[in-house]
């Protein structure tokens, strides 16, 4: 089978997690991703470095987010190292990049320095909070997004902190991916490279769509706040119950009319109880009394013998399990959701699949992240023609790795 | 001009999921045609509040995720409608629809038989909880969010799980059925081969954990799993603090520099001096202590006080917000992340969430908020389709289409 992206030629410039994981996405769909890392002193440093577990026998951020990549290590403070990267971009389809504006201006790599070495390129730059406005050059940092983003105080109950639930660099990597393939398909049929954007807030705030737009459109203090658990618009949807084993089930069944005989069937309640025969009283008059109701009925069973009853009734209703589920579940495994396999060095192993199943070009894990430079003589001699003395001589002098 | 300009995409999806991939495509210029049943369309119209508080005059949550998209409303029970569809069908580029696999293959709307009447479509679906395997119930956004291992690990230690927000599960699922339906069209152009594909709640909501879950798969520790308390963090001064007057995110890296730094902007020369906080393993040891005392410190001083000192010293922080602070930020409307456009169910210009990418030659754009129930109908059947106008009649009096 072939691959969606087999003939993208992708220089990868980033450094967050969030932005190599974004080029990781076209990698894993068969684009030849080239990761360039600078050995140059004024290399970009991640601004909020993970660090591994201190029991991690190998690197499973690296395995995520550079899979499938070629790297190659060029120190780009030296004028050889700018010319070859130069070089590489001009055979580049596209150029992805997380770096500030003023490194990638100080190499000769703005968009229009980037575009007068290849017209047609696509440019696509993830920042903080996005190329125009007073706050473009703030540091990259999701949790300064998240802050002005609005949903960090009406995430937990009322009276605790404020959430971080850390979910933006997920939104804004496969945002500028998806940026991405828009321009490649716009080049396709005009030729035309052009610039993309997304930024860590764009990315929070489309997070938050919904209750977002609820407020842009409807304002008021009570979308604005945390609103209890207890307290919930719509009793059979979007709250969450304590079993009695203490485990908790959360309901979403949106459109009450239609759930609320098998909910009433399960819940040993009368499907015509007068406080509750219709979605005007379940979610008006009596909804908390319908609250009240469901949360005394719950906490006289454990979570395993509601999820039997859901299941049987075919609710929407679920337990909220730990990350120990989906790291056994079947379904994951059998979606390629989660994959097992045998790692160099560290037997076997559990890692992080394609949330994208394809039936013609489907994603592979073709290759683990690279060393830096592991590739460097295969994409010099390969795509730039350099032959071996000149690679051994910038060897030598420090300007490849 | 748009990016997508000459993709037609036939859109048989309801709630958000579906919806809001569509509107991706939509916005970049492509012709997202939404099939909708005669008798109330997408479940979305009938949204009447939101957290208990009425929706008002305006049905934003369909009107959004909907727009830029014409409606065809078609009866798939019928013959006569199914026959409509195929004809759209073989005149289509992408065929999405996040109805279950079981209610598609009722209408005879499976991979299999819409390959043979076009071989190069783009067949796309949103299961719940992916292409392959016996799990057949039925899923919305929190009970599969519920199912990640996301909910369990947020909030404070004994407080109820945490659910990221509204459709906040449905909205990554739309990107990412997005980008595979884009990745596909890009394959198609170049080799004419069609093809189908599978962005599945369940897949989207796992890749949406990805930091800790990747981290909880390679080493099986419990803690990645479990809630971890704001007093004990990995790091006391990468943490949020409650000022005098509301709360802030403080971003200060484990380093000595940084924590002298942090130091003097708090006023407290006794803090930097303190033997427990010195070093960042002291820092990491003591966090219960740094916490404390940080907690102590910030809540003598505003908000306000704490960014401007802050800021001048070169240290990253940001008062948490509400949404009403995202709602006038200038940052999010010189970006077009929120834009303002004409409603005409209400006849005013409305505030609405605008692009979260950003294109410099061909921008997305918003013509027209979502469309009435089959407003597209008899145009669509005569102009794109072909139909007669006699042909039509016929199918009216059919109740194949209203």
């Amino acid at each position: 089978m072939g691959a969606a992206l087999a003939d993208v030629v992708v220089v990868d410039l980033t450094t967050e997690y969030w932005g190599s994981l974004g080029a990781a996405l076209l990698a894993d769909f068969g684009a030849r991703v080239i990761r360039v890392e600078d050995l140059g002193r004024g290399r970009v440093a991640p601004r909020a470095p993970r660090a591994l577990h201190p029991d991690a026998r190998y690197d499973y951020d690296a395995d995520l987010v550079q899979r499938n990549k070629q790297g190659l290590a060029l120190d780009l403070d030296d004028p050889s190292g700018r010319e070859l990267l130069h070089a590489l971009v001009a055979k580049a389809d596209l150029l992805f990049t997380d770096w500030p504006a003023d490194r990638l201006e100080a190499l000769g790599l703005d968009p229009a320095g980037a575009t007068r070495l290849r017209a047609d390129l696509v440019y696509t730059r993830g920042s903080g909070f996005g190329p125009k406005g007073p706050d473009r050059e703030l540091p990259p940092l999701d949790e300064l997004a998240a802050a002005r983003t609005g949903m960090m105080p009406i995430l937990p109950q009322p009276g605790e902190p404020p959430v971080y639930a850390g979910a933006g660099p997920l939104y804004t990597a496969a945002l500028l991916a998806l940026g991405s393939l828009v321009a490649l398909v716009h080049r396709q049929r005009t030729g035309e490279g052009q610039e993309v954007d997304a930024s860590l807030y764009s990315g929070n705030l489309y997070g938050a769509s919904l209750d977002l737009q609820a407020f842009l459109a409807m304002g008021g203090d009570r979308l604005t706040q945390p609103v209890a658990r207890t307290d919930a618009g719509n009793p059979m949807s979007g709250v969450l119950y304590p079993a009695k084993d203490g485990r908790w089930l959360c309901l979403t069944m949106p459109d009450t009319d239609r759930w609320w005989p098998g909910l009433a069937g399960v819940m040993g309640l009368a499907v015509d109880d007068p406080r509750f025969d219709s979605h005007e009283k379940r979610c008006g008059e009596y909804r908390l009394e319908l609250i009240r109701v469901l949360e005394e009925r719950f906490a006289c069973h454990d979570g395993e013998h509601w999820r039997a009853r859901f299941v049987e009734a075919r609710l929407s209703a679920d337990v909220i399990e730990d990350f120990e589920h989906p790291a056994t579940d079947p379904q994951a495994r059998r979606n390629r959701y989660v994959l097992e396999l045998e790692r160099p060095g560290a037997g076997t192993i559990r890692t992080l699949g394609f949330p994208i199943f394809m039936s013609e070009t489907p994603a592979r894990l073709d290759r683990f992240a690279p060393c830096a430079g592991q590739h460097s003589a295969e994409i010099l001699h390969g795509l730039l023609g350099l032959g071996e003395a000149r690679i051994q001589e910038l060897v030598e002098r420090g300007v490849v790795a | 001009m748009g990016a997508l300009d000459g993709i037609r995409v036939i859109d048989l999806t309801v709630w958000f999921q579906g919806p809001v991939a569509a509107q991706f495509l939509a916005d970049f210029g492509a012709e997202v045609i939404k099939v909708e049943r005669p008798q109330g369309g997408d479940q979305a119209r009938g949204v009447r509040s939101i957290k208990a508080v009425p929706v008002g005059d305006w049905n934003q949550y369909f009107l959004v995720i909907n727009r830029n998209k014409k409606s065809l409303a078609v009866d798939l029970k019928k013959p006569a409608g199914r026959a409509v569809l195929d004809r759209l069908v073989e005149r289509s580029d992408v065929f999405l629809s996040n109805l279950g696999p079981e209610l598609l293959a009722s209408w005879d709307l499976g991979y299999e038989r819409l390959r043979a009447l076009n071989p190069k479509l783009v067949y796309a679906t949103n299961t719940g909880y992916g292409a392959f395997g016996q799990v057949d119930r039925p899923s919305f956004d929190m009970t599969v969010q519920a199912l990640t291992g996301l909910m369990a690990r947020l909030g404070e230690p004994g407080q109820p799980p945490i659910y990221l927000g509204m459709g906040s599960g449905d909205a990554y699922g739309g990107l990412l059925s997005a980008l595979g339906i884009l990745l596909a069209l890009y394959h198609r152009n170049r080799t004419g081969q069609g093809q189908m594909l599978d962005a599945s709640l369940y897949g989207a909501q796992l890749f949406l954990t990805a930091p800790t879950l990747q981290a909880y798969l390679a080493t099986g520790r419990r803690e990645f799993a479990q809630q971890r308390s704001r007093e004990e963090p990995e790091n006391p001064t990468w943490n949020r603090y409650r000022a005098r007057d509301g709360w802030l995110f403080l971003c200060v890296p484990n380093q000595d520099e940084a924590f002298a730094k942090l130091c003097r902007t708090l006023g407290d020369d006794a803090l930097g001096a303190d033997p427990r906080f010195a070093g960042a393993d002291g820092r990491r040891t003591h966090a219960r202590a740094l916490v404390a005392r940080l907690d102590a410190t910030v809540a003598g001083r505003s908000v306000a006080e704490w960014m401007e000192r802050w800021r001048s010293a070169g240290i990253a922080a940001s008062p948490i917000g509400t949404l009403a602070d995202a709602a006038r930020d200038p940052q999010a409307w010189e970006n077009d992340y929120l834009l303002e456009t004409h409603c005409h169910e209400v006849d005013r210009q409305v505030a609405i969430r605008g692009f979260p990418i950003g294109l410099s030659r061909t921008p997305g754009r918003v013509e027209s908020l979502g469309p009435e129930l089959g407003q597209d109908t008899e145009l669509l059947l005569a102009d794109t389709l072909g139909y007669s106008w006699e042909e039509i009649g016929e199918l009216k009096a059919q109740g194949a289409i209203p």
